[in-house]
């Protein structure tokens, strides 16, 4: 089994892994920097942890050689470090000399990133192969990882979520409502501390596998993606993170499968792993913004063109009505005397057609059945019970007609019942036109 | 060849040196193709600064800096689309001894500049997602495009690393030809409509009342950013453009509150700091005999100016309240 091999292959087994558990935790972490609408601060912090994973190979290169597996937690404290440092700079930016949040964010990112660069050159002119190591976290490099990595990895991932277990429930109140979260004695500053905390570890675990300059992006997608399919903060931590391990796998598997695959053609070229992770997780949430069954645009267009469409059809039957009950009207009529083209008046009609409310008569022209009579007379009515409402409202008399056109075709039965008993059963709407009612139900 | 004439020089006698052999420029004593190559590094960086923190003021004060950000990653593949796209038609372009010619350069940061915009617009406006998110998405996932297309057609990473970090030692004399059109351009354009940037960036609304738009000196503004960034990116790399763009700004948004002193200032910084860190960069190779990156070198001094910009000014306070 092609799949299955990326988890039992002894080879394969510790990048992919490696891959899932970091991106799960970023994944995690990211849902609250989205809901926080604070995305850009991750791709400040990673570009901050970035000298001090230089720096910290810097000192250990005065005293190891390269290629230590034991040293890589010393790395990471020295990037959790620096991301702290950075995000401690932004918030002095910020408060006490009142510079914009992103001038803040570009200022630091750009000048801690400086400093990295800095350091690296001097680790380059003078041991080449910790230089090497240190290149990894730029863009990310899951092949070289083994199995030290994977336990160090799959500990800090477990720490993260353990604490956002613990504290998920003043993390959903602070999210949602800080005012209350303060009443209710949640310590918001302790709280917002632990949660940068969390955001910088996140980021260290992740660099590793996609790299420092495209860490911000792996916050962010798997977050917007889970956002896209549900409105429950519980089931969006749960869907981001399957989306973010999901995306992990694939950027490994697509890696390695997509280049065997052209070497196949004849056409020989390698797939960076880090970029692939990213792209994975991106193309994800380009998905759900797409498809998501109640936020996508294709879902929204597609609620919005059967509502324009049902109240189009509604139009033409109330066209009708008002043409006399059993009046027939020939399509030539109808096409001079509505805004319509043919196409449309004909896809419309044959539509009404097959819900039985208009029938076509023998000399070729259209007329109401007796359930369209119903119906059209019922959509009458919910327009000038409206127009009664406005005016009722203190609306004046020629301006309701407008607003009635609209509302007609979203007033329910049960608001219907409603407007009837809170204006007393009217009989005329402001126009002195009758207000149809029938017995049968529409 | 003959020999670089700061070889074995320190920090005072570079600076010396310097002003003496520009002043022979200026005279006519010495050509443009004489120019070592401590002297083209000089003169690139500084029109560089110089054109990104007449723009970055703009960026800073309309607060759209993020965006800046994301075109000093989305140029790489905005350059690899260019040269797809363009190849073709110019059989030149390719070719050209150092990288990137003028047609290509204006083609990427076209493409750029248009993709970055129009991609982050359609994700909030059309697909509804938050601003933040949408910036930060967009830029990434070109990104790593861009990486992915290099890997794939170039077979290394390594243009990937160097359009990072830039490599100041491998400048050419055709890198200060380009970089002094875009400054050019970028000059050009300010002070063509200074009126209307000033306008659009403190008062939208009242631009807009009088005819001026808004979104177009935004967009203007973009496309000028992503050609300075690309002129820039063989020097100091794309990543540390954004330190251009953003720190000699801030700095100098320290001292003063007044559009025209904040131009002067934020220039001054960028363009004093380039100077110093090539001096230094070169002090430090020869007292020292330490080689470092001279772009790593730039964007820590802009660190350490704005550092002791707020020292002095931290110093002057105390002062005062001691009088």
């Amino acid at each position: 089994m092609n799949i299955l091999r990326y988890f039992t292959d002894p080879v394969l087994q510790a990048p992919t892994l490696g891959s899932m558990l970091m991106c799960l935790s970023a994944a995690l972490v990211g849902v609250v920097v989205v809901l926080k609408r604070r995305s850009l601060l991750g791709e400040a912090l990673s570009h901050a942890s970035y000298p001090g994973v230089v720096i910290s190979i810097f000192i250990l290169a005065a005293f190891f050689p390269a290629g230590q597996d034991w040293l890589a937690p010393v790395i990471l404290l020295g990037a959790f470090t620096t991301a702290l440092l950075g995000l401690f700079a932004i918030e002095l930016l910020e408060r006490r000399l009142k510079i914009k949040n992103d001038a803040a964010l570009c200022f630091v990112l750009s000048i801690f990133f400086g400093v990295g660069v800095l350091f690296a050159s001097r680790l380059q002119f003078e041991h080449a192969l910790w230089y090497k190591t240190m290149q990894v976290f730029l863009f990310g490099q899951a092949a070289t990882m083994n199995n030290t990595h994977v336990i160090l990895y799959a500990a800090l991932a477990a720490l993260t979520i353990a604490i956002l277990l613990l504290k998920y429930y003043p993390i959903k109140l602070t999210l949602f409502d800080r005012d209350y979260a303060k009443t209710v004695g949640v310590r918001l500053a302790a709280l917002d501390a632990l949660l940068f905390v969390l955001i910088a570890m996140a980021i260290v675990i992740g660099i590793r596998s996609v790299g420092v300059v495209l860490m911000a992006g792996m916050l962010i997608a798997p977050a917007v993606a889970a956002k896209q399919l549900t409105h429950r903060l519980k089931w969006v931590f749960i869907l981001a993170g399957v989306v973010g391990a999901l995306s992990g796998f694939l950027g490994n598997y697509l890696s390695l499968e997509i280049p065997a695959w052209g070497s196949g053609l004849g056409w020989k070229f390698t797939l960076p792993t880090g970029p692939m992770i990213l792209l994975s997780a991106s193309s994800m949430s380009l998905l759900a913004l797409l498809f998501a069954p109640k936020q996508g645009l294709v879902g929204r267009k597609w609620r919005i063109a059967t509502f324009r469409w049902v109240s189009q059809g509604e139009n033409l039957l109330k066209f009708l009505w008002k043409k006399g009950d059993s009046a027939v009207v020939r399509f030539t009529d109808l096409r001079a005397q509505t805004p319509y083209s043919s196409l449309q008046l004909w896809l419309l009609l044959s539509g009404l057609q097959r819900q039985g409310w208009i029938k076509r008569s023998r000399s070729g022209g259209y007329a109401l059945t007796s359930d369209g009579v119903v119906r059209a007379g019922y959509i009458v009515r919910l327009h000038r019970l409206w127009e009664v409402y406005l005016v009722h409202l203190g609306q004046g008399v020629e301006k309701v007609h407008c607003r009635a056109e609209e509302m007609e075709h979203i007033l329910t039965p049960e608001l219907e019942q409603q407007l009837v008993d809170l204006l007393n059963h009217p009989k005329q709407d402001p126009h002195h036109q009758p207000i149809p009612y029938s017995e049968r139900l529409p | 060849m003959i020999q670089n004439p700061y070889s074995g020089k320190n920090l005072f006698e570079f600076l010396i040196l310097f002003v003496q052999r520009m002043g022979e420029l200026l005279t006519g004593k010495l050509s443009l193709a004489s120019l070592a190559s401590d002297e083209v590094q000089v003169l690139v960086l500084a029109l560089v600064a110089s054109s990104a923190a007449t723009i970055g003021t703009f960026l800073v004060l309309k607060r759209i800096t993020m965006l800046a950000n994301s075109l000093s990653h989305t140029i790489l593949v905005g350059i690899v689309v260019a040269y797809i796209v363009l190849l073709p038609w110019l059989p030149g372009a390719g070719a050209h001894a150092h990288g990137i010619s003028i047609e290509v350069l204006l083609g990427a940061s076209l493409v750029t500049a248009l993709l970055t915009t129009l991609l982050t617009h359609v994700l909030t406006h059309v697909l509804k997602l938050q601003e933040d998110a949408s910036i930060g998405l967009v830029f990434t996932t070109l990104f790593a495009l861009g990486i992915v297309l290099v890997t794939v057609f170039t077979r290394s990473t390594h243009l990937g690393t160097e359009a990072i970090m830039g490599n100041v030692d491998a400048l050419h004399l055709d890198d200060l030809y380009l970089i002094f059109w875009v400054a050019l351009i970028d000059f050009a354009l300010i002070t063509l409509f200074f009126k209307e940037w000033k306008a659009t960036t403190f008062d939208p609304a009242f631009a807009s009342a009088n005819g001026i738009s808004s979104a177009r000196y935004n967009h203007l503004l973009m496309i000028m950013t992503s050609l300075t960034v690309i002129g820039a990116f063989r020097a100091v790399g794309v990543l540390l453009v954004l330190s251009f763009l953003v720190a000699p700004v801030i700095t100098a948004r320290l001292c003063t509150h007044r559009l025209k002193p904040l131009l002067l200032y934020a220039n001054l910084i960028g363009i004093g700091s380039a100077l110093i860190s090539v001096a230094l960069s070169r002090h430090l190779l020869t007292v020292h005999r330490l080689p470092v990156s001279t772009s790593g070198l730039v964007v820590s001094m802009l660190g350490v100016v704005f550092l002791l910009v707020l020292a002095s000014r931290a110093v002057k306070a105390k002062m005062q309240r001691i009088d």
